[in-house]
C-alpha cells in the first residue's frame, strides 16, 4: 500500500492547528503541524509534502511570503490558505501565484476536504 | 496577544480625546470668537495705547503751529469725506453683521451710528461753504450737520456701553435681527435726509428752524458740550471696558476729542490745527476699521484651524473604533474556526468503522478550550467599555445627537440622505461616557445609510429623543431602508453576525454592550413605514 498522502500545516493559532490536523488524520492523511513559516521552511517534511494548508497573517513570514518562498525553492506544492480576516489585497496575491483555494475562518471542513483532494489528484497526476 | 494590545490603545486613545471633550465640542462658544465678546489680549491693549500716545503727541506737536494759516485747499474736504464715508460704512457693515450674529441689542445703536456717520459725511461735503460758492445758507448748513454728526456719533457709542452690560443675552430669531438691521438702516437713510432737507430749507419762522438755529448759533458752548459728550462717552467706555470693540471704539473717542480740542483751540478755518484736527480723526477711524478687519480674518484663521483640529481628532476616534472591530474580528474567528472544524473532525472519527473515541474525546476537548477563549474574548470587549466612572458626566443627550449629527454631515450628504431630528427640549440629563456613547450614535447613524444606500428613493434618516415612563431617556434612529429580516432581528446584535459585504459585525455588538454598560438597554425593530428602527434607553439622571 502506497504511503498515505503528507498534508503541512501552518498556524500560528495552535488550536487551529490541531483542529485541521484532526480533521485531515480523520481522512487518513498523515499530518504535520507547524507554528510558523520558517518552522516549516527548515523541516525535513518538505519534500514530503503533497499539501500545504496556512494561515495567511502570521507572525514572521506571512503566508503569501511563504508560497514565494516556496516557488524560488521551485517546489510546486499545492498551497491552500485560510484566514481570519480576509484581505482583498493579499488574497489577490496569493491567487495570482496559483494558490489552490483561500478560506475565510470560520470555514465548512467540506470546502478543505475537497480542496485537499483536489490537490491530491493533481499532485498524483504529475 | 494581538487584541488586547490594540484593545488598551484603543481606550487609552479615547479616553484622552475623551478628556478633551468638554473644551472643544459642542456649538462653539461664541464668547472666544467675536469681536464684540472677545476680550482684548495684551498685545491689542498695548497697540491700542500706543496708537492714543501717538495721537496725543501729534496733537501737542500741531499745538504751537495751529493758528498758522495754510489756505484753503479745494480738494482736502471732497477728499476727506470721501473717506469718512468710506471708512464709516465698512465699519457699519461689519458691526451689523455682529449683530446679526450674536444678537446684542448694545450693537445696534454704535452700528447706527457709523451707518449715520457714512451717510451725512455727503451733505456735509456738499453744503461745505467755499465748495460750491459761499453762501449764507449753505454755511449755516454745514455748521449745523457737523454739530449733528459730532452730536450723534458719542451718543451712539453711550447707548452702547449703556446696552452691552445689562443684556440677558436673549436670542432673537433670526430673521427678526435681519428685519432689525434692514428697519434701522432704513430709518437712518431717512433720519439723514430729512435732516440735510430741514437744515437746508428751513427758514427760522418754523419750529425746527428754531432748532437749527439755536444749533447753529454760540459756537463755543455748543463745541464744548460736544466735548464733554466725547468725554463722557470715553469715560464710561474705560469703565465698562471689556472686548476688544470697546477698546478701539475708545480710540476712535480719543480721536474725536483730538480733533475737538483743536477746533476750539484754532476757532477758525484753513489753519494748521483745523486740517491737522481732521486728518487725525481720520487717522483714528481708519485704524479701528484696519484693526477691526485684520482681527476678524485672524480670528477666521484661528476657528478653521480649530474647526480642523477639531475634524481630525473625530476621525482619529472613529478610526479607533474601525482597528477595534477589525481586529476584534480577526480574534473572534479563530476560536470559531476551530470549534467548527474539530466538530467536522469528531464526527468523522465517530464515522469510522471503528469510532476513535481517543480522538473524538481530544477534539472535544479542543472545542471546549475555543468556546472559553470566546468568552474570554466577550470579556474583554465587555471589560473595555465596562462603567469607568472617571469618563461619567452628566450629558444632554440632545447635544450628543447634535454633534453626531454634525460629523456625520458629510456622509449624509455624499449619500442624499435627509434628515430629520425631533428632540424632547426637556429631555433630563443621562450620566455617561461622551465618547462611548458618540460612538454608539455614530454606528446607528453609519449603519441607517448602509441600509439605505440601496434603496432608491426616499432616504430619510429620523432621530428622536423622548421621556420614556419611569425616569428614562429614549433615543430613536430609524431609517427608510431596506429593513432587516424578522428572521434574523435577534442575531443582529452577536459579534460578528453582518449583513454587510465589507462588515465586520462587530459595530452593534459593541453597541449593545456600552448601552448596557450605562444601565442601557438597546433593541432593534421594523420601521412603522418600512425601514428599521434602533432604539435605545438609558436611566434618566436623577441627581440633577
Amino acid at each position: 500500500m502506497q504511503h498515505a498522502p503528507i498534508i503541512s500545516i501552518v498556524d500560528d493559532d495552535e488550536s487551529m492547528r490541531c483542529a485541521i490536523k484532526s480533521l485531515v488524520t480523520s481522512l487518513g492523511f498523515g499530518a504535520y503541524t507547524f507554528a510558523s513559516a520558517e518552522k516549516f521552511l527548515q523541516s525535513q517534511h518538505l519534500d514530503h509534502t503533497s499539501c500545504v494548508v496556512t494561515d495567511l497573517q502570521m507572525p514572521g513570514l506571512n503566508g503569501v511570503e511563504l508560497q514565494k518562498s516556496l516557488l524560488a525553492q521551485g517546489r510546486r506544492i499545492p498551497i491552500i490558505f485560510v484566514t481570519a480576516f480576509p484581505e482583498e489585497r493579499l488574497r489577490a496575491r496569493a491567487i495570482e501565484a496559483g494558490a489552490l483555494g483561500f478560506l475565510s475562518k470560520p470555514f465548512e471542513s467540506e470546502t478543505l476536504i475537497k480542496l485537499i483532494d483536489k490537490a491530491i489528484e493533481t499532485g498524483r497526476k504529475t | 496577544m494581538k487584541f488586547r494590545a490594540i484593545a488598551q490603545n484603543g481606550t487609552s486613545r479615547d479616553s484622552r480625546a475623551g478628556a478633551a471633550v468638554p473644551a472643544t465640542t459642542g456649538a462653539l462658544d461664541e464668547q472666544q470668537i467675536l469681536l464684540s465678546t472677545l476680550p482684548p489680549s495684551r498685545g491689542q491693549k498695548r497697540l491700542a495705547l500706543a496708537t492714543i500716545l501717538v495721537l496725543l503727541a501729534a496733537f501737542c506737536a500741531t499745538v504751537p503751529f495751529a493758528a498758522m494759516p495754510v489756505g484753503y485747499i479745494r480738494e482736502f474736504i471732497p477728499a476727506y469725506a470721501t473717506a469718512m464715508f468710506v471708512i464709516s460704512s465698512i465699519t457699519s457693515a461689519l458691526l451689523f453683521v455682529q449683530f446679526s450674529v450674536v444678537h446684542s441689542r448694545a450693537l445696534l445703536p454704535v452700528s447706527g451710528g457709523y451707518l449715520f456717520s457714512a451717510l451725512i459725511t455727503i451733505p456735509w461735503a456738499l453744503t461745505f461753504p467755499d465748495l460750491f460758492g459761499a453762501t449764507h445758507t449753505a454755511g449755516t448748513t454745514w455748521g449745523v450737520l457737523t454739530r449733528i454728526w459730532r452730536l450723534v456719533f458719542p451718543l451712539s457709542v453711550i447707548g452702547y456701553t449703556l446696552l452691552k452690560d445689562d443684556e440677558g443675552r436673549t436670542a432673537w430669531p433670526r430673521a427678526l435681527s435681519y428685519f432689525a438691521v434692514l428697519l434701522s438702516a432704513a430709518g437712518l437713510l431717512v433720519a439723514a435726509d430729512l435732516v440735510t432737507w430741514l437744515a437746508t430749507t428751513t427758514s427760522e419762522l418754523t419750529p425746527s428752524g428754531l432748532l437749527f438755529s439755536v444749533i447753529d448759533r454760540a459756537q463755543a458752548d455748543w463745541n464744548a458740550l460736544l466735548l464733554l459728550l466725547a468725554l463722557f462717552a470715553l469715560a464710561l467706555l474705560w469703565s465698562r471696558r471689556r472686548s476688544v470693540l470697546d477698546l478701539w471704539l475708545m480710540v476712535v473717542m480719543c480721536g474725536l476729542l483730538i480733533e475737538l480740542c483743536l477746533i476750539i483751540l484754532v476757532g477758525r478755518r484753513y489753519v494748521v490745527g483745523w486740517y491737522a484736527a481732521r486728518v487725525y480723526f481720520l487717522v483714528s477711524s481708519t485704524l479701528v476699521l484696519v484693526v477691526l478687519l485684520s482681527e476678524t480674518a485672524l480670528l477666521y484663521a484661528r476657528l478653521a484651524r480649530s474647526v480642523m483640529a477639531q475634524r481630525r481628532e473625530r476621525e482619529a476616534r472613529l478610526m479607533t473604533m474601525d482597528v477595534l472591530s477589525a481586529s476584534l474580528a480577526h480574534e473572534m474567528n479563530q476560536p470559531l474556526a476551530s470549534i467548527v472544524t474539530n466538530a467536522d473532525a469528531a464526527s468523522r472519527w465517530m464515522a469510522r468503522p471503528t469510532p476513535d473515541l481517543d480522538e473524538v474525546k481530544a477534539t472535544l476537548e479542543q472545542i471546549r478550550n475555543s468556546a472559553y477563549r470566546a468568552r474570554d474574548l466577550i470579556g474583554s470587549i465587555r471589560a473595555m467599555v465596562k462603567r469607568d466612572d472617571r469618563n461619567r458626566a452628566a450629558l444632554d443627550l440632545n447635544d450628543l445627537v447634535r454633534e453626531v449629527l454634525a460629523l456625520t454631515e458629510r456622509e449624509l450628504q455624499r449619500n442624499r440622505v435627509s434628515v430629520e431630528v425631533e428632540l424632547d427640549e426637556h429631555l433630563p440629563f443621562v450620566n455617561g461616557d461622551r465618547v462611548q456613547l458618540q460612538q454608539v450614535l455614530v454606528n446607528l447613524i453609519t449603519n441607517a445609510i448602509d441600509a439605505m444606500a440601496e434603496k432608491k428613493w426616499p432616504r430619510i434618516l429620523r432621530i428622536e429623543s423622548a421621556v420614556q415612563e419611569p425616569g428614562d431617556v429614549l433615543i430613536s434612529v430609524a431609517d427608510t431602508g431596506k429593513g432587516i429580516d424578522p428572521k434574523i432581528i435577534d442575531r443582529i446584535f452577536n459579534p460578528l453576525f453582518t449583513t454587510k459585504s465589507n462588515g465586520m459585525g462587530m459595530g452593534l455588538a459593541i453597541c449593545r454592550s456600552i448601552i448596557e454598560g450605562h444601565d442601557g438597554r438597546l433593541w432593534a425593530a421594523a420601521g412603522a413605514e418600512g425601514g428599521s428602527v434602533f432604539q435605545f434607553v438609558l436611566p434618566a439622571n436623577t441627581a440633577r
